[in-house]
């Protein structure tokens, strides 16, 4: 749709672009990404014409752009810039109809029933026709924006240039606008090419991007080239980190401000740890957030947290929302859940045992309560069943060391290993198949880690940090089962 | 649905009811420009001897012909010349308003009207023939000196900042006019007693002691300049936006500005060259009729030449009345009105923080 070669030009004798060659293909949402100053806007302008090339050839829909007049261009193309200033008091229906301009023709140039069809279609479409004799000087910048949209979409063009539209709005107006345009741009098959600000945003809307620096195309793609952190960090000379949107196949990346370490605390690592014991409830907190992984009933995946709660339930509870009910008991405890992570067991907490293991380099802190009435032997071919009695192992392990997300995996794996050993070692049976049962139906497993020090990406069994909980987590899952029998011998 | 088509039609009234009262106004001025004088002459009779002169369509015949001078040869081309050139003066501003986004904008305030001056007393003191043009050189000098003033106002506007900023073409404006009227002081100082208080009493401006000749040097410039610019109504709506969003509209920014500066400046000089410099007309009006109808140039545009050329026909009317005999130069009347409602503006505008 446009295609770009080997464009060079820039404001006076100063050339800001040199030599840039690139292609917007029909129908897709295409971005321009770059520090301020990389020469986004003046590819625009030298697009639109309004600064002269010194070099180069853009081509609209196969056709040179000097070829096409001022008019024949705007049929073609639409502006929508950042907040635009319009002089006089001119009603919003008034500024769309200019977007009518390069299609009336005629001596007289007068109004038509496609003209006034256009203006129509396009305001209500966002949703500014309830205004349409509002004053445009009148409106709020998202209102604005949304007028100058309704005006460049009257234009009836194939192309839209955006220059960061969005810049002066909030979050709702921001996606409001960009998903009315990605809508029109899916459904009128319009060719968006956009400079967008907002790295995260442009990878949720663009189909491709392009990165600039200083002039010239760093590179082109999809959206995922924004995963490269490196390049990110060359081009806009900050640390990022990139990864995943939780719920779309896209990158979000993730700004990382100069921070100093948190201080070791005085006296070791688990006096950062205050530990509230009851009948009802076990709470570790710490005196710094953890980064966490975990299976746990709230604040489950990855994450950060603070507060780490181990309840106990009846036997016959109903667990049919245990969320909610994990988020009453924290709050009756004033413990913020959304810093949280909460896990259930039927175990008397009593029988709770925790070991430490200080060290110069991870320094571990292991919190588990066991039951084994419900162990399983996942590898027997039974059908999976719902819970029969509670009876669970709940696992707390902390680490003091900068594990990364792939080494809290790999930790998983380490700490699952170690348990899987202690109920061979101790012979714990699955009821129905009476085989050596390899865990139980309800375990829950959360690894928290202080990252302090150098990042390592493995914590299995061939490092020291994975042997040590793999030994930890051997060790006091041996105490906490065989207080777990005793306590079943005598009942 | 029903509403919004309530509020369209009203619009709609309301231009239209502007359109039939400036027509009717225009009509209104131009009878009591007609009657009211030294000479009472009935309305009937002024009327038929307009009709018979234009038309030959009177029907009385017993009209004496000192009343018939009068009103044929003093006073009709009198108000006709105010009529035209309010329009002109009106039409003028509204372009440029539109055209610079700046509704402080006028022929007099931004130095077009000063350099149409200079241009027309460098004519009337050396007794230049440009061109060969013969009378029409006044006209056409005028119209040159203005343009030359205007561009010479944009140049300095846009070597002290790139925007174009209101405020500082006002400021050009105004070193301009400064500049060329003490030139013209200078031609003043070295022309004889009696040139001298002719060339001040046409500077300060009139449309009395004028007759049909000076029409005809007139209307031409007149007709031109009106039609260009009234053939840009479109452009100057889309040029509120800004130039470069105008051009992303389809106007051809470049070429459509030099012809509506030309309209305007045809406008402005074959204004002053008849009447000598009249200010604020193109400053009040247009800001009028904006206030009543809208921003929108279609209706902008004709309704200020309506306006414009029936109020100056009031104000000369004034000007001639008010001490009588003696009359006073129409200009003293449009800036004792002009300049307060530009005081006005200009701090409504300072108020509002727009710049």
């Amino acid at each position: 749709m446009i295609k770009v070669e080997r464009l060079s030009g820039g404001y006076g004798r100063e050339q800001i672009i040199d030599n840039i060659s690139f292609e917007v293909h029909k129908g897709e949402f295409f971005a321009l990404l770059g520090p301020n100053g990389s020469g986004k806007s003046t590819i625009f302008k030298l697009i639109t014409g309004v600064i002269p090339r010194l070099g180069g050839e853009v081509a609209l829909r196969g056709k040179p752009i000097e070829a096409l007049s001022i008019t024949e261009k705007a049929r073609m193309l639409a502006v929508l810039s950042q907040e635009e200033k319009v002089f006089f008091d001119f009603t919003v229906e008034e500024i769309v109809m200019l977007g009518r301009y390069p299609h009336q023709r005629g001596f007289l140039k007068t109004i038509s029933i496609e003209d006034r069809d256009a203006v129509e279609r396009s305001m209500s479409i966002c949703k500014v026709d309830h205004y349409r004799y509002k004053p445009f000087t009148e409106l709020s910048g998202g209102e604005k924006q949304r007028v100058l949209l309704a005006k460049a979409l009257a234009q009836e063009p194939q192309v839209l240039l955006l220059d960061e539209p969005t810049n002066h709005l909030d979050i709702r107006h921001t996606f409001d606008m960009l998903n009315l345009l990605k809508e029109w741009q899916r459904t009128n098959e319009l060719t968006v090419f956009a400079i967008l600000h907002d790295l995260n945003i442009a990878s949720l809307y663009a189909d491709r991007v392009a990165l600039l620096r200083d002039g010239q195309i760093v590179e082109i793609g999809n959206v995922h080239m924004l995963r490269k952190e490196k390049q990110l960090e060359d081009v806009y000379g900050v640390k990022v980190n990139a990864g995943s949107h939780p719920k779309m196949a896209k990158p979000q990346l993730f700004l990382l401000p100069h921070s100093d370490e948190p201080p070791f605390a005085a006296g070791g690592f688990s006096s950062m740890f205050n530990l509230e014991r009851d009948e009802s409830v076990i709470h570790l907190r710490c005196s710094q957030p953890l980064r966490s992984i975990s299976n746990g009933v709230i604040g489950e995946g990855l994450g950060w947290a603070r507060h780490f709660c181990n309840f106990h339930v009846d036997k016959n509870y109903n667990c049919s929302n245990p969320q909610q009910d994990i988020r009453g008991w924290l709050d009756d405890r004033g413990i913020p859940a959304e810093e949280t992570i909460g896990m259930m067991t039927a175990v008397q907490l009593e029988d709770m045992v925790m070991l430490t293991h200080e060290a110069n380099d991870y320094s571990c802190l292991v919190v588990v309560t066991a039951g084994v009435g419900n162990a399983v032997d996942i590898t027997a071919e039974t059908q999976p069943e719902a819970v029969r009695r509670i009876g669970t192992i709940n696992t707390m392990l902390f680490i003091d060391g900068h594990l990364t997300d792939g080494a809290l995996v790999n930790a998983m794996l380490s700490a699952s290993e170690a348990k899987t050993k202690a109920m061979h070692d101790m012979q714990i049976k699955d009821r129905l198949t009476g085989t050596v049962a390899t865990g139980t139906s309800t375990d829950s497993l959360l690894i928290a880690c202080t990252q302090r020090g150098t990042a390592t990406p493995y914590a299995g069994s061939g490092t020291v940090i994975g042997k040590r909980l793999g030994q930890l987590i051997y060790q006091a899952l041996k105490q906490a089962i065989g207080k777990y029998q005793k306590r079943m011998a005598k009942v | 649905m029903d509403k919004s088509s309530i509020r369209t039609s009203s619009n709609n009234k309301v231009i239209i009811a502007m359109y039939i009262f400036s027509g009717g106004f225009v009509l209104f001025a131009a009878l009591l420009g007609l009657l009211v004088s030294s000479v009472t002459v009935p309305v009937p009779t002024i009327i038929n001897i307009i009709l018979q002169k234009s038309f030959g369509l009177g029907w009385k015949g017993d009209i004496p012909r000192n009343v018939e001078m009068i009103i044929w040869h003093i006073r009709f081309p009198r108000v006709l010349l105010a009529l035209f050139i309010g329009a002109a003066l009106s039409l003028a501003g509204a372009a440029f308003q539109g055209l610079l986004r700046n509704p402080l904008a006028d022929p007099f305030t931004i130095g077009v009207s000063s350099g149409a001056t200079l241009g027309a007393v460098s004519v009337l003191y050396f007794q230049i023939n440009f061109l060969g043009l013969g009378t029409f050189s006044l006209p056409v000098v005028a119209i040159l000196g203005g343009f030359v003033a205007l561009m010479i106002v944009f140049g300095i506007t846009r070597l002290s900042n790139r925007g174009m900023a209101v405020e500082t073409i006002i400021l050009a404006g105004i070193i301009i006019s400064s500049f060329i009227s003490a030139i013209v002081s200078l031609i003043i100082a070295l022309s004889s007693q009696e040139d001298m208080r002719q060339i001040l009493y046409w500077m300060m401006g009139s449309v009395g002691m004028r007759g049909w000749s000076h029409l005809e040097l007139f209307m031409p410039f007149f007709l031109i300049g009106a039609a260009i610019v009234l053939m840009h109504h479109r452009e100057l709506n889309a040029l509120a936006v800004g130039e470069e969003s105008a051009q992303h509209l389809g106007v051809d920014v470049k070429k459509r500005k030099i012809w509506i500066l030309i309209g305007a400046s045809l406008l402005t000089g074959s204004s002053v060259a008849v009447s000598g410099s009249i200010g604020f007309v193109g400053l009040v009006i247009p800001h009028l009729v904006r206030l009543l109808t809208g921003p929108n140039h279609r209706h902008v545009l004709p309704l200020s030449m309506l306006m414009g050329g029936a109020y100056l026909v009031l104000a000369d009317l004034i000007a001639r009345t008010i001490i009588a005999p003696k009359e006073l130069p129409i200009g003293v009347i449009t800036a004792l009105i002009g300049a307060p409602v530009f005081a006005v503006l200009l701090m409504r505008r300072f108020r509002r923080g727009v710049s």
